[in-house]
């Protein structure tokens, strides 16, 4: 047999072979690669992974929440930056909550330095940040009078509307304490309130082969090569008999 | 000497964690108003909310936005995010016209260039048309596309709840 021939032939079988192996890699890189490069208009870096087994890949810390915070009809469970409010994650990145207070048909959940007003369905009605609060850091939260009263460094304030501000505070103040969690129930709160790892970083990383760790940039490196090796011999296999011709 | 030191760097540490905060949005409505006025409320109706979520590509972070007005003017304090971070935002409108524009804090790493009074300045005088867009064109800054495109939604929420806070 010519050794042309047998060159041709053993290129194609090892192009086939090369393709076929790394088939699941190419997919990978590719259906990654178009994703991140629509990432603004798809989310992604709003969007959160939330997995106990991820956020312990990517060593972010996990605890587990000990106490919660009630009221006659609602229930607060906070731990890893999230907060379930009657069974439902509300948002990310949130404070660590200092009390949940109910005042007519509005809940209010408080932090050190800022106030998360829910309806009773947990919609969120209004942020109130430091700037928008009487004095912070905020020591505690509670109800008076069908009022919210807040404790501050330089005495308790009072407000009906979660809005406009008084000093003082009614004569008979229910401050919101935190009631533990049962044992049984803090492994599958726990599960709920993993911490979230972004969508955009996950892809970045399964892309570029870093969420395997230290050897995935070079995994993928030999991914890359691969691919060169079969574009060349793609290319000659193409060009070779033409040329000839 | 260390004590210095060592509030230095815990200073930094803080205001990288708080990330840009230039103007308090207390301190930018009291130079609008020369005083502080009462903070009034605007609830977001079920149309409101869906109009918001169209004009921000997603729902409106909260069912009522609190705003301060004289009667003439209207200040808002808006936020959205740029990229990853939030912008915090003060437009100044009056007549259902932005009369000025100030970025109060800004987090993200790149794309501050829309602090620049040059940028901002072209909102001055903008309005809405009749589907909700700005009634001008804003030129954007390369490098800042996310962040420019974050404040052009922010304006055109601001004069959208203007419009519906002096219905």
């Amino acid at each position: 047999m010519p050794f042309r021939l047998r060159l041709v032939r053993t290129l194609r079988r090892w192009h086939a072979r090369i393709g076929f192996a790394a088939l699941v890699f190419f997919m990978l890189i590719a259906v990654t690669g178009v994703a991140l490069n629509h990432g603004a208009a798809l989310g992604l870096d709003s969007r959160q992974v939330h997995s106990k087994w991820l956020a312990r890949w990517y060593g972010v810390r996990h605890d587990q929440p000990r106490q919660a915070y009630r009221t006659a009809s609602h229930l607060l469970v906070a731990a890893n930056g999230r907060w379930l409010l009657d069974g439902s994650a509300v948002g990310e990145k949130m404070p660590y909550p200092l009390g949940l207070v109910e005042i007519g048909d509005m809940i209010v959940v408080g932090g050190e330095s800022s106030l998360h007003v829910y309806r009773a369905d947990g919609a969120l009605v209004d942020r109130l940040d430091s700037s928008a609060l009487p004095r912070v850091p905020l020591k505690a939260i509670g109800a008076g009078e069908g009022e919210l009263v807040v404790q501050t460094a330089v005495g308790p304030f009072t407000s009906a509307d979660v809005l406009s501000w008084r000093a003082g505070a009614p004569k008979v103040v229910s401050w919101s304490t935190p009631t533990p969690l049962p044992e049984a129930d803090r492994e599958a709160y726990a599960q709920r309130l993993a911490p979230g790892i972004s969508l955009q970083r996950m892809l970045l990383d399964l892309h570029s082969g870093r969420f395997l760790g230290r050897l995935g940039p070079l995994f993928f490196d030999l991914v890359a090569l691969f691919l060169t090796i079969l574009a060349l011999s793609g290319a000659w296999m193409f060009l070779a008999p033409r040329l000839r011709r | 000497m260390r004590p210095r030191l060592l509030a230095l760097v815990l200073g930094l540490c803080a205001a990288q964690a708080l990330g840009e905060v230039y103007q308090a949005p207390e301190a930018f409505v009291a130079e609008v108003f020369g005083t502080l006025p009462a903070p009034r409320v605007l609830w977001l109706s079920r149309k409101m909310q869906a109009q918001a979520s169209a004009i921000l590509n997603h729902p409106p972070a909260a069912l009522r936005q609190r705003y301060w007005s004289d009667g003439a003017k209207s200040v808002w304090i808006l936020e959205e995010i740029g990229k990853e971070e939030l912008i915090t935002a003060g437009f100044v409108v009056s007549q259902g016209h932005i009369d000025h524009v100030r970025v109060l804090a800004y987090r993200e790493s790149r794309g501050q260039e829309v602090r620049d009074p040059s940028f901002l300045k072209q909102f001055s005088g903008a309005g809405l048309d009749q589907s909700d867009h700005l009634d001008r064109g804003i030129d954007g800054i390369s490098g800042a596309t996310l962040s420019v495109h974050a404040m052009e939604r922010m304006a055109r929420l601001a004069l959208y709840f203007d419009r519906w806070s002096r219905d």
